[in-house]
């Protein structure tokens, strides 16, 4: 068992390990992550994480319900640290499994990967408290600078496999399941469904008021056979402009705030010289402080950083990209997940019961792989004419969406939280 | 209703504080009295400076929750909702006080009760009792401290009751009754209600619990949590253990022995017992409580002379005693820890002291101990100081020099150069940056000391010497960096190798920014441009990173000493090769060389431009797949297409520019600041920092060509009062904003000949033209909206003073010389052509063609949005 392995068990028992092994691990992570661009691409099948606030039980249990590393590849979209009483175990357990399995798991930087907030919001004293001395802070401060701001996620499928395949139903025809809510136990709440050939542009609600962007042609709770008259994507053409092309499943960005009106493409994302502490104004800081909001164009953000976009900003930057979905996380949502602007953007959020009192559920977001091959845009990341790479004239799919909602862990899994006390004290 | 009160004699010395964002604010110092202003008790703090101006004028209320704490306390809430506390100097005078608080409200409510006999809900609730404290009853207790905590009055009337009864040293016993009797549903119910009345939020109450003989019956209740029925605490082992104080030298005072020992367990409480069920106004009562005990305890030993005495005694060479010494450290460390939170003044006398019984003697023993533990121990006192008062420090290290003396500063560098502990390191760059750092951002002047540091500060301060010390320093820290000039390879740099320059150049990177005139010497002398550029080219790539932040630093101060040192080598070769080695990959060095020449582009540094293409051109053309250098080319083509007197207005003074860019990272002191200017005015003047700080802010030209120049007397640092920033941005937001700011300097020296004709339409044309320009350069990075005002509207403060800046900028245009605007609008046509570049704008010119719906449409919106931000800001 290599000492890495050895880091990653001791951590996963939320014991933490040495300052020296903690430096070693951050200089090895800062290899790996001044490798990655600003934008990491990264391919479906992939289960999107919001916030983690150092509640390191609840990230246990996301493991639990969302599958293991290296079995289930991962992104968090930020947000490691502070609040939570184990922001030290839980962010270097993140950074351990990225270490080990660099291709399983993707951590992009969120507004409280930074100097001044951590300061402010715990994660300072935390290290303080647990290792004696600031080092261990420096150390992953260093880190946080080199996190990538944001993902893409290519080859999603747009119509989920479904899950269930316990309940006997009827094939639903001429419809492809779209969105799926699972509970921790695996148990379908609910599930929508697209239609596979009229257009798919109706907009439909349901009680939660969660806005599935898309029809509901089944009832909550049925969900579909495994049958499919073609390949996903193949078979619909909600575009209606008579090309002979296929419709096919935007691409998905991942960042933790939101849209800036500094970026117009995400290729301009490119252009930021990452390795700073995350700026008070500007592109950087807006990606990760925006926040979506039921206006239009822009607007002042209560926070005093980043911005509020409304839903025609992100249509039109989603249309412009070639993306079909923006998912984010920064904001605390009560079920776990929020979808707005007609299912243009998502938010993610993952700390159940956040701060130990909210009395949240959280969720995570799981984008299934398009098996067919043939129906994501071609993307060409980092390569010549990146920016051609994307048609925009046709209206891209939104990626099929399984929500695994989950609620924080089992009291007796946890211990009780608390705060690790001073050792010695002489006044 | 006649007051039969008497108002105490005499004058208090009291310190007057108000709980903000939880945190004490000081209101100053001042003189106590209780008075009967006609029929209303009152009480007055007169400040003791300013005799007539009143502190603090409150009425006495029958319902003000007075409370008194400690011996020299008294804490109340205000009508409006004010938390506030009056700090006694003497505990006589806090006694006087209270006993008439005391009778006021006493008076008050004895004619009260009289009134209003029917206010029922009162009577019942002063009326609650509990049952006797016994196991049989728990359930009852229970169930009525549960229901009393539902109702401000139900809590007012429980803490009366809990206090007068002392309730509960009463339900102590019954933790260990419960246990022997291993009843764990009692246990709980105990560990219930121990947790509504700590809830409850009372000062007395909480004081009460973290009394020597209450203390480990209710932590003993608090380990039996229902929530967790599982588990069980061990509060009360931890809080038992004695050895866990440590006492270096003995505190004989048996009070503050008391109070180290109840801040120690409220700081237990608050963060481990209570940590997950605090509710905000416990959290500040803890808070509050710790804050002033901790003030006291500090009060105490510093004005404890042969406790001081004793305690620097301990470092004396002759004492054999390794172990006490290292206590010692971890005691003024836990010392300096605490000031942290200490009003600035206390602060600053604690330091002051340390300072005069040798405290730096203990911090060089420190820094150079074998143990790295002890080694940050040792550099996190010296941060506090130097986060408390850099000035100070600086001022303390050049009278060192000034008297022969080694000063700190040389300890440090050598212990950098030679520190193996990567830890410890970080902390001694951070150290030396700030030591060395010429010139501080002032503070809040209150925050120091007093009389005493500023005088240290100007008498030694001169410049020549402040020079001559940085360039001796310089040379010694910048020793390792500069023998990389010996070095052929750097394929074989050691570990400590690489951090060692890293932290170098990001020293050297540091005070370039913060300084560029005095580290100019350094950099010319020792030739560490040069040096840096070799680091390029090294395997590692976070250096590379970090020697490329050094250059991208030296770009963006946009003077001409610094560009000649890049244009008259292979900088740029280098890191071309950079681009070429990575490219098409994307990965962070990539995106960093990027936007590097992204901001060259943007900010049309026009020698950079002209060497660049010139020199590497085939190399920019092959590189494709981004447009950043395609654009490079087609700007230097056009420069080279309409001659020289239209680039000299065009490329060099796109000065609005600069406090747009980019905030440099990761430094301990944020913020950019333009500097030539304030430079200037720091040569030039006296040591009125307000003064400086203010220019700086205001006037962010970033030219100044060298310090020789006629700029500094050309230089518009003056005119500018703050009304008509507020014009300008009322009548014309968008010219003021958006304005270049044309130098003088520039003008007077570049193009001395430019014919002297002006007519008010072109003016506004240009200004239009200009403006779009700046539209379409920012959209070099984005869809163009005009952020900064947005921008500014946004965050706060120090936006607004670069608000001010720009409108500042706007104005020194409107003044400058025609000949500026004049030459600036023939040249418009031609920027139109450059700008037809990737990203099309919304067009008043009528020479732009690509407009697009799209990006109108965004530019409209973004409009609007820009005037949210005027009105917000």
């Amino acid at each position: 068992m290599s000492d890495l392995d050895r880091a990653i068990e001791q951590l996963r028992a939320c014991r933490l390990i040495p300052e020296s092994q903690v430096r070693e691990l951050c200089y090895k992570a800062r290899e790996l992550l001044i490798e990655e661009g600003n934008v990491v691409s990264v391919d479906a099948p992939v289960t999107i994480c919001g916030d983690i606030h150092g509640q390191f039980h609840d990230l246990m249990e996301l493991f639990r319900v969302g599958g293991d590393v290296p079995d289930t590849n991962y992104l968090f979209m930020g947000d490691f640290v502070d609040r939570g009483f184990y922001s030290l175990e839980s962010f270097l357990l993140l950074l351990c499994l990225k270490v080990r399995y660099p291709d399983r798991i993707t951590l992009i930087r969120g507004n409280h990967e930074s100097r001044q907030i951590t300061t402010v919001y715990g994660f300072y004293d935390e290290c303080i408290r647990k290792y004696g001395s600031a080092n261990v802070w420096r150390y992953c401060c260093e880190v946080f600078d080199y996190l990538a701001l944001g993902a893409i996620v290519l080859g999603a499928s747009s119509e989920l496999e479904p899950s269930n395949t316990a309940l006997p139903s009827m094939p639903i025809d001429d419809s492809e399941l779209e969105t799926e809510v699972l509970n921790s136990r695996g148990e379908v709440t609910m599930s929508t469904y697209r239609a596979r050939q009229r257009s798919s542009s109706d907009a439909s609600t349901d009680s939660r008021n969660i806005s599935p962007p898309r029809d509901i042609s089944a009832a909550p709770g049925q969900a579909a056979a495994p049958s499919r008259s073609g390949a996903p994507g193949t078979g619909a053409s909600g575009d209606g402009n008579g090309s002979a092309t296929t419709s096919r499943t935007g691409a998905v960005l991942c960042v933790h705030g939101g849209l800036s009106p500094l970026i117009d493409s995400v290729d301009k994302i490119r252009l930021i010289d990452r390795k700073q502490e995350v700026p008070h104004e500007g592109a950087m800081c807006d990606l990760l402080w925006s926040d979506p909001d039921e206006i239009e164009g822009w607007g002042l953000s209560p926070r005093g950083a980043g911005f509020l976009f409304g839903g025609d900003i992100v249509k039109q930057f989603n249309h412009l990209n070639g993306l079909s979905l923006v998912a984010r996380a920064h904001q605390l949502v009560m079920e776990g997940y929020k979808e707005m602007f007609d299912g243009g953007i998502v938010t993610v959020w993952s700390a159940p019961n956040y701060c130990y009192r909210c009395g949240n559920v959280a969720a995570i977001l799981e984008l299934g792989e398009d098996s067919s091959g043939g129906g994501t845009v071609a993307r060409s990341n980092g390569e010549y004419g990146r920016s051609n790479g994307i048609v925009t004239d046709n209206r891209v799919v939104s990626p099929g969406r399984r929500y695994r909602v989950f609620e924080a862990a089992a009291q007796d899994t946890r211990g009780m939280p608390a705060k690790k006390p001073v050792a010695d004290y002489f006044l | 209703m006649a007051l039969e009160v008497q108002p105490p004699d005499g004058r208090k010395r009291v310190k007057v504080y108000e709980l903000k964002d939880n945190d004490w604010f000081d209101r100053g110092t001042g003189f106590c009295t209780g008075q009967i202003l006609g029929e209303e008790p009152r009480i007055f703090v007169e400040s003791e400076d300013l005799p007539n101006r009143v502190l603090l004028e409150t009425r006495i209320t029958k319902d003000d929750g007075y409370q008194k704490q400690q011996e020299t306390l008294i804490v109340w809430t205000e009508q409006n909702g004010t938390d506030m506390a009056l700090s006694f100097q003497e505990a006589e005078g806090c006694a006087v006080i209270w006993d008439f608080v005391n009778a006021v409200q006493q008076h008050l409510l004895s004619l009260t009760s009289a009134d209003d006999a029917l206010s029922d809900d009162l009577d019942s609730y002063q009326s609650i009792v509990l049952p006797g404290p016994e196991l049989g009853n728990l359930p009852e207790i229970e169930q009525i401290v549960r229901a009393a905590s539902m109702t401000q009055g139900g809590r007012d009337a429980l803490s009366k009751y809990i206090i007068r009864d002392e309730y509960i040293a009463k339900l102590v016993p019954l933790v260990t009754m419960a246990e022997d009797l291993e009843s764990l549903i009692d246990l709980h119910r105990l560990c219930n209600i121990m947790k509504s009345l700590i809830l409850l939020n009372d000062n007395t109450i909480i004081e009460t619990v973290v009394a020597d003989h209450i203390i480990l019956g209710v932590v003993g209740a608090l380990e039996y949590d229902p929530e967790f029925p599982t588990h069980k605490a061990n509060h009360r082992q931890y809080l038992a253990d004695k050895s866990r104080y440590k006492e270096v030298v003995p505190i004989k005072d048996p009070i503050i022995r008391r109070k180290i020992r109840s801040t120690w367990r409220l700081q237990y409480l608050k963060d481990v017992v209570l940590a997950r069920i605090l509710d905000d106004p416990t959290f500040s009562v803890l808070n509050s409580l710790i804050f002033f005990n901790q003030m006291e305890i500090v009060n105490h030993i510093q004005a404890n002379g042969p406790f001081l005495r004793d305690l620097f005694h301990v470092f004396d060479p002759r004492n054999p005693d390794q172990r006490r010494k290292d206590d010692a450290v971890q005691f003024l460390h836990q010392c300096a820890g605490i000031a942290k939170n200490l009003q600035a003044p206390s602060r600053a006398q604690l330091f002051a002291n340390f300072i005069s019984h040798g405290l730096f003697a203990v911090i060089a023993f420190a820094v150079k101990h074998l143990n790295p533990a002890m080694r940050t121990t040792g550099i996190d006192i010296l941060v506090a100081l130097l986060d408390h008062d850099p000035v100070m420090m600086r001022g303390y290290m050049l009278k060192a020099v000034n008297e022969k003396k080694t000063p700190l500063t040389d300890t440090l560098i050598d212990l950098l150069h030679v520190e193996t502990d990567l830890g410890v390191k970080n902390q001694l760059a951070d150290a030396i940056k700030v030591l060395l750092d010429p010139q501080i951002p002032m503070q809040d002047p209150l925050g120091r000391a007093g009389p005493d540091y500023y005088k240290v500060r100007t008498n030694l301060l001169s410049d020549a010497f402040v020079q001559q010390h940085f360039d001796e320093s310089s040379k010694r820290l910048f020793q390792p960096l500069k023998q990389l000039a010996n070095r052929t390879a750097l394929n074989d740099l050691t570990f400590q190798e690489v951090t060692l320059y890293s932290h170098l150049v990001d020293i050297l990177t540091f005070f370039v920014r913060q300084h560029l005139f005095r580290t100019r010497n350094s950099i010319q002398s020792e030739s560490l441009a040069p040096r840096v550029a070799q680091l390029l080219r090294v395997p590692q790539k976070h250096l590379k990173l970090v020697a490329l932040k050094f250059f991208r630093t030296l770009i963006s101060l946009q003077d001409t000493f610094y560009q000649a040192l890049m244009t008259h080598n292979n900088t740029f070769e280098l890191i071309l090769d950079i681009v070429y080695e990575t490219m098409p990959r994307d990965n962070l060095l990539n995106s960093a060389c990027l936007e590097l020449f992204e901001f060259i582009k943007r900010e049309n540094i026009k020698p950079f431009i002209l060497h660049v293409v010139e020199k590497y051109r085939e190399k920019l053309e092959n590189i494709i797949y981004v447009d950043t250098f395609q654009s490079l080319i087609l700007r230097y083509d056009q420069m080279q297409g309409y001659g020289a007197e239209a680039d000299a207005t065009l490329f060099s003074q796109d000065d609005s520019n600069a406090p747009r860019r980019i905030p440099l990272s990761g430094q301990r002191w944020q913020g950019t600041r333009e500097m030539d200017p304030a430079e200037e005015d720091y040569f030039n003047t006296s040591d009125d920092e307000d003064e400086i700080k203010w220019t700086q802010d205001r006037v962010a030209t970033a030219d100044g060509p060298s310090s020789e120049s006629a700029s500094a007397v050309v230089k518009p640092l003056v005119d500018y009062p703050d009304d008509d920033d507020e014009d300008i941005m009322d009548t014309k937001p968008e010219g003021a904003e958006q304005q270049p700011v044309a130098s003088p300097t520039e003008t007077s020296t570049e193009v001395p000949t430019s014919p002297p004709t002006q007519n008010p339409p072109e003016r506004l044309a240009e200004k239009r033209r200009r403006e779009e320009e700046d539209d379409d350069e920012l959209s070099k990075l984005t869809a163009g909206p005009k952020r900064r005002s947005s921008t500014s509207g946004n965050s706060g403060a120090f936006i607004m003073n670069r608000k001010k800046t720009q409108a500042a900028g706007s104005l020194a245009d409107k003044n400058a010389s025609p000949g500026v605007l004049n030459r600036v609008t023939s040249a418009a046509p031609k920027r139109i052509a450059i700008n037809i570049g990737s990203t099309a704008k919304p067009s008043i010119s009528e020479t732009n063609t690509t407009r697009t719906e799209v990006t109108s449409e965004s530019y409209e919106k973004e409009n609007r949005d820009d005037s949210q931000g005027n009105e917000g800001g």
